[in-house]
Order: structure tokens, then C-alpha cells, then sequence
């Protein structure tokens, strides 16, 4: 929930009734103890403009006679039956003030805070957990749920610490901005405020459990999405604390994400405490690579350095949340990186030198073996473009041996549901087996495949693309091995000649998950040193070495990936899998019966 | 603060392209005329030789040599004035000189290639940066 939003709501009063801005105490008064007299008191606005539901979102009605009616500020809206006074009212675009609800959790209902007035209810309801009911007036805007939400924010700060200038959550914290937004201007409370032992979730989630208001959303998130029972709620009352029961680490792949869902800044993430403030980043849409989900991230960075990675909305890949390779694999991005074109001098060791160099020897020695010899492995972290530069590059040399590492023994790149995870990643929750299979589609998308499996045992010139699992023992000894990359993984050990390359984060790149979907990398920071991009270098090999390739921007790279053949690489969901179908009729036995005998 | 007095005085406007003409002349030779004391000053003997320096100078000029307007050349001659007395005042250092005036100029001399002769646009923006 955005601090804007939440203070345009609080500001709205402002501009209708200015003469009831005048001063505000902490009183209580007869009228705004009942609700009828509020309601009374609200003029009837007979032509309201129509709003838009907040974020967007679009209502699915399962089937349409089920629809019921409600009013939220008197503007009616209609939503499917079962929805909640609190989705109601964020259809009817009212952002209601929230700790506890998460959409994607179960309800619990215990912050209160998302307090708004229903017509002919005597009370304030918690509008996350009260079904919406035909034809329900609910108010958000009147004095009573104002006063409400105000007696919460009091509450929940009681034992909240003042210290959001030592807090990392400062800035993005939603109990900072509800407070600014709808809390009250002064405090009443004089006592002592309680104090919690901070709990060892390990070297990944940071605890400052006193910040905690124990709206249980890591504990929901961890039964319910990261499917451990790692984090409970322990004592009662005002002894309540959040907390493993006995002392041990939270072991989940997914532990990460509870640093998003809490609302305070009791789980930070412990590599980024003190790095810096949320408002100094700078945030690129971009997408992992680590895995083959293709989590869709958003990358933080300060100048030239990533800070962070967090989740990115894509409710068909990894809805909201990253696993923590994803979210905490950026510090590898600053440590041991390529960042000068190096050549293996005769004492073994690698001495710096300007890329015109590098690629005359490079382009030198590739036309001293003869075609067949030449092979090319393309790394799992390669991008679709460079890809496909390798294996034109290396067809215009005359060799064919071009693929890629990470497949299984018999690769074959005909029939693309041969290989690709034909249930998308959304219907991965209808399935009641999984059989993991490794293969790179992105490769296999565009064809890479050798022509004889055994072509490094007999290779000349191997020209490593970030290839560092690949086994290099069988690589004959007088072999000439080049090597981009952009770290110094095992692929180095055995190069002859270094091309410093771009990380996921620094180029722009098209990147193909698990299920076929095609998706782009952006770069967030600049490359390292005299690294340049994947594409670039092999476009640049193949002009020195007089083979030049007939794209010079991304966009053309692009349209020659979009005409290479069967499987363009268009951006967006998976293709379907036409050829399925066709290959199930092929294979009847056609023998057994024959209609003209 | 003579020297700076010396830089803030302002001679008159040009009043013809002809008169801008021979005051830039003029300039040449005074900066002609310094070149062995910014050698002595900066010790760039050897580094660079008076001759090059000389054509350095030529070429700075001959950079604006489309400007007709007198009132802009006025502009670039007090400029030029400018830069020449920061560089006699030793208001600059070596390296400045030497980067500005002499490796500078046509970028870094063991980047060029006489084989870059042929080479495409993108390979020579490659060398440069990855950016472009």
C-alpha cells in the first residue's frame, strides 16, 4: 500500500468539508459512538464519478447470477458472492488500511485495523473477515471508522519502538505510513513499552521482534505457502511473541519472502541491514535467471551496485514471491568478476590485454582448425540472443557442434513439447506427481543441439559462452579453450583466452523458463570494468574474423531469432503445443486393419 | 592579482570579419611564442616536440574555422586568451598538458589501429564502450 494513496484517502476530508478540520482531540462524543447518527449525517451524493479498483484488478464472477450488490460510500458495486467487505470496498477502489490481510493468505483478522462502519451494525467491523452480504451499506470514510482505525494505530504503537531513523523497514513500512495516514497526531501512553528477545532465523531473515505487532502473516506465509510449521505464535495477551518454539533456524528456500510480508520492520533481511534506504534505489523490472521459474524481480540499485532483488507481481510464474537463491544471489554479482579481456601467457598465467588483441587471436587462431573441430557450448546462464550468435557465428565457420550445457544425453529439439513442461508453472498446483527432467529450452528453442554427441573429445578450438559445468577433462590438451564469461568459474581454469562478458543485470537479454514463456532481463547497472554484452563480443569476434554476422542492434538480433526457424521466440506465455496432438495420431499402428480388404 | 586583472580585460568588439581575422593571427603567434616556456614550465620535452605543440594550437583554430560571425570569434579568441594564460600561470599541471594537448587528441594512441582502416562502425563503437 503506497504512502500516496493512503495519504490522498486522509487528505480527501480536507477538501469537502473544511469547516469540521478545525481542531482534533482525543474525545468521544455521543454521535460518534452510534453509527446511525453518522450515517444520517452523510449528505446523499446522488451522481458519484465511477472509480477504478485499486491496483487495477478485475473482477472474475464464476457465474453471474451469483453477483450481489453492496455500497461502499454509497457507491454500488457489484462483486461475486463470498467476497469480503474488504475486497468489496478495493473494488469500489477504496484502499482499506490493512496489517493482518494478505490476499494471498488466510484470513486472520487479528489487527483490526481494517475497521470500517456497516449500516445497521452496531459496532465497527473488521472488514477482511466479514463476508460482504447483499445490499450492505458499508462506510469507510465516516468519523466512527476514522476514530477506530485511530484507536488501533494507538494501540499497535503502544508497544511499537520508536525507532524508525535505526529501522530498515523506514521508508517502506507500512505501519509508518498507516500511522501518518491514520493515526492520531499525539500520544497518551506514558508507561514503559514491552520489550522481546529477538529470535536466530539465520544468516538470511533479521529479527527485531520487539517491532513485531504479531499480525501473524510469517506465520501464515510459512504454513501455508512455504509449507513448514517453523514459525508459531507463542504466550498469550501481552506475552504474545512470534517466534520458532525451540530455538532453530528457518530452513525454508522460501524464508526469504517473509521479509516482504511483514508489515513492520521486525524480519529484515539481514544482507541488506544498513546498506541503504529504499528511497535512494533505484528499481529495474528485470527477471531471474537463477532457475527455470523465470521469477519475475525487481532490481534495487544504488549507482553501480545491486543492492537488492525482490519479487515482481506475475501471477502465472512465481505470483509474489522468490526463492532465496533468487533474492539473495546479487552479492555474487560484485565479487570475482571478469573484467579485462586476458590471454594465457606461457608461464600459465593470465595477463590483461585490449580486446582488438583478443579477438585477433581469437578469430586467428579459429581459422587455423579446420571447421569440424570448432565447438561451442553455450552456458545455462546464456541469453537467447548471444545464443543464437554463437551458433550463427559458428555455422558461418562451418562447424555444427554448438550446444549447450545443462541437457540431458539425448537432446533432441524437434518437437518442442518434447521438451518443454507442458503443464504451465499455474497447473503445477493440479498435479499430483512430479518427475524432474533438466533441459535448457532456451538452447533448444533455437536449435542448439551437436551434430555428433563425442565433438569435444576430437575439438581444436572450444569456445566456452559461460559454460562452467560442462566437463573439460575430455577437451584435448592442445586444444585452444575461450572462455566468455563474466566470473571466473572452472570454464576459466582451462581457457586460453578470456572475453569478459555482462551478468543478467547489467545487459538486456531474452530469457525462456521451465514452461516455455519467454520473458526480457533490463539492465539495471553498468558492466564491470571492459565487460561487454554476450551478443556484442561474438558479433565483434565474427567481423574480426571476417564471418561478420548481419545484426548490429538487439532488435535485429531479435527479428533474426523471430525467422530462425519452427520456434520463434516471441515474447509472453508458453505456445501451445500443437505437434502434441499430432504425434499421439502418428503412432497408432496402422498395420492391423486395412479398409480396402 | 595582476594576472588576474591581465585575464578579466576585455578588448573591443571585432568590427569587421577581417579585423577578427588578423587578432586571431595575432594570437597564434603569442601562443606560438609561449610554446618554449610551457615546455620549460610543464617538462614536456619529452613528450612532445615544439612543432607538435605548434600544430596542436593550428588545429584548435582551425576547428572554428566555419565561424564567420566576428562577435563569436571575439568569444572564442578570449577563451583561447583564457587558456593560454591559465597554462603560462602554471594554473594547470602536467598531466592536464598532456592529456589535453598532447595523448589526447586523436584518443589513445595504442587503441588506433592502421588496420581499424576497414572495420564497421559497430566494431569501432565496441572497442570504445560497451554502451552505444
Amino acid at each position: 500500500m503506497g504512502l500516496g494513496l493512503l495519504a490522498s484517502r486522509a487528505m480527501r476530508p480536507l477538501k469537502s468539508s473544511n469547516f469540521r478540520m478545525c481542531a482534533r482531540y482525543i474525545v468521544t462524543k455521543p454521535e460518534l459512538q452510534s453509527p446511525e447518527s453518522a450515517a444520517a449525517e452523510a449528505p446523499a451524493q446522488p451522481d458519484l464519478p465511477p472509480r477504478t479498483p485499486v491496483g487495477g484488478a478485475r473482477i472474475h464472477f464464476p457465474n453471474p447470477e451469483d453477483a450481489i450488490e453492496v455500497f461502499v460510500d454509497g457507491f454500488p458495486v457489484k462483486i461475486p458472492k463470498g467476497f469480503t467487505v474488504l475486497q468489496a470496498c478495493e473494488v469500489a477502489g477504496v484502499d482499506i488500511p490493512r496489517f493482518c490481510y494478505h490476499s494471498r493468505l488466510s484470513i486472520a483478522g487479528n489487527c483490526r485495523m481494517c475497521l470500517v462502519e456497516v449500516e445497521k451494525s452496531p459496532k465497527p467491523v473488521a472488514s477482511c473477515a466479514m463476508p460482504a452480504l447483499p445490499g450492505m451499506k458499508i462506510k469507510t470514510d465516516t468519523p466512527v471508522a476514522k476514530k477506530a482505525r485511530e484507536g488501533v494505530m494507538e494501540f499497535l504503537l503502544m508497544n511499537h519502538p520508536l525507532d524508525c531513523p535505526i529501522c530498515d523497514q523506514g521508508g517502506e513500512c507500512d505501519l509508518q505510513d498507516q500511522s501518518m495516514a491514520f493515526g492520531s497526531d499525539r500520544g497518551r501512553f506514558t508507561e514503559m513499552k514491552r520489550s522481546v528477545v529477538d529470535k536466530n532465523l539465520g544468516p538470511l531473515v533479521k529479527t527485531v521482534m520487539t517491532r513485531c505487532i504479531q499480525c501473524t502473516r510469517c506465520v501464515r506465509f510459512a504454513t501455508e505457502v512455504a509449507g513448514v510449521q517453523d514459525l508459531g505464535m507463542l504466550g498469550r495477551g501481552s506475552g504474545e511473541e512470534i517466534g520458532t518454539y525451540v530455538e532453530k533456524l528457518m530452513t525454508s528456500e522460501l524464508s526469504g519472502n517473509v521479509i516482504d510480508i511483514c508489515p513492520v520492520g521486525a524480519l529484515t533481511s539481514k544482507p541488506f541491514a544498513f546498506k541503504a534506504r529504499n528511497w535512494e534505489l533505484k528499481g529495474t523490472e528485470s527477471i531471474d535467471v537463477t532457475d527455470a521459474v523465470g521469477s519475475n524481480i525487481r532490481i534495487d540499485s544504488r549507482g553501480p551496485e545491486v543492492l537488492r532483488i525482490t519479487p515482481r507481481l506475475n501471477e502465472d510464474i512465481n505470483e509474489e514471491w522468490i526463492s532465496d537463491k533468487t533474492r539473495f544471489c546479487y552479492d555474487g554479482l560484485k565479487r570475482q568478476r571478469l573484467n579485462d579481456p586476458m590471454i594465457r601467457g606461457a608461464d600459465g598465467r593470465f595477463k590483461a590485454m585490449s580486446w582488438r588483441d583478443a579477438l585477433a587471436v581469437v578469430a586467428e587462431v579459429a581459422h587455423q582448425v579446420k571447421p569440424e573441430e570448432i565447438v561451442g557450448i553455450a552456458g545455462k546462464l546464456s541469453d537467447a540472443e548471444s545464443m543464437m550468435a554463437l551458433k550463427d557465428f559458428l555455422n558461418k565457420m562451418g562447424s555444427n557442434n554448438v550446444w549447450c550445457e545443462g541437457n540431458g544425453m539425448q537432446t533432441s529439439a524437434d518437437l518442442r513439447s518434447g521438451y518443454i513442461m507442458n503443464t504451465s508453472i499455474s497447473g503445477l498446483e493440479k498435479a499430483d506427481l512430479f518427475l524432474l527432467v533438466g533441459t535448457q529450452l532456451r538452447a533448444l528453442d533455437l536449435g542448439l543441439v551437436p551434430e555428433s554427441s563425442n565433438c569435444v573429445e576430437s575439438a581444436k578450438f572450444v569456445y566456452l559462452m559461460g559454460a562452467d559445468d560442462v566437463n573439460l577433462d575430455k577437451v584435448p590438451n592442445d586444444a585452444f579453450v575461450v572462455y566468455q564469461g563474466h566470473h571466473g568459474d572452472s570454464g576459466v581454469y582451462r581457457a586460453n583466452v578470456i572475453l569478459p562478458a555482462a551478468a543478467f543485470s547489467e545487459k538486456e537479454g531474452t530469457y525462456e523458463n521451465t514452461e516455455g514463456c519467454s520473458q526480457q532481463t533490463l539492465p539495471a547497472v553498468p558492466t564491470v570494468g571492459d565487460a561487454r554484452d554476450d551478443w556484442k563480443i561474438i558479433r565483434a569476434l565474427s567481423e574480426v574474423a571476417g564471418m561478420r554476422l548481419p545484426y548490429d542492434t538487439v532488435g535485429a538480433i531479435r527479428s533474426r531469432n523471430q525467422d530462425s526457424g519452427t520456434k520463434p521466440l516471441a515474447y509472453g506465455r508458453e505456445r501451445a503445443s500443437y505437434i502434441w496432438a499430432f504425434v499421439e495420431a502418428q503412432v497408432h499402428p496402422k498395420d492391423e486393419f486395412d479398409p480396402i480388404q | 592579482m595582476a594576472f588576474a586583472a591581465r585575464a578579466v580585460k576585455v578588448p573591443p568588439n571585432s568590427a569587421s570579419l577581417e579585423e577578427a581575422r588578423s587578432r586571431v593571427f595575432d594570437f597564434f603567434r603569442t601562443a606560438c611564442r609561449s610554446i618554449p616556456s610551457i615546455i620549460d614550465i610543464y617538462n614536456l620535452d619529452e613528450v612532445v616536440t615544439k612543432s607538435q605543440l605548434r600544430s596542436t594550437i593550428a588545429s584548435e583554430i582551425r576547428k572554428n574555422a566555419h565561424i564567420t560571425n566576428p562577435k563569436v570569434i571575439d568569444m572564442l579568441l578570449f577563451k583561447g586568451t583564457e587558456e593560454l594564460n591559465n597554462i603560462l600561470e602554471h594554473a594547470k599541471q602536467r598531466h592536464h598538458m598532456i592529456g589535453q594537448y598532447v595523448v589526447g587528441r586523436e584518443g589513445l594512441v595504442h587503441d588506433r589501429d592502421p588496420k581499424d582502416e576497414g572495420i564497421s562502425s559497430f566494431l569501432k563503437n565496441f572497442y570504445n564502450s560497451n554502451y552505444f
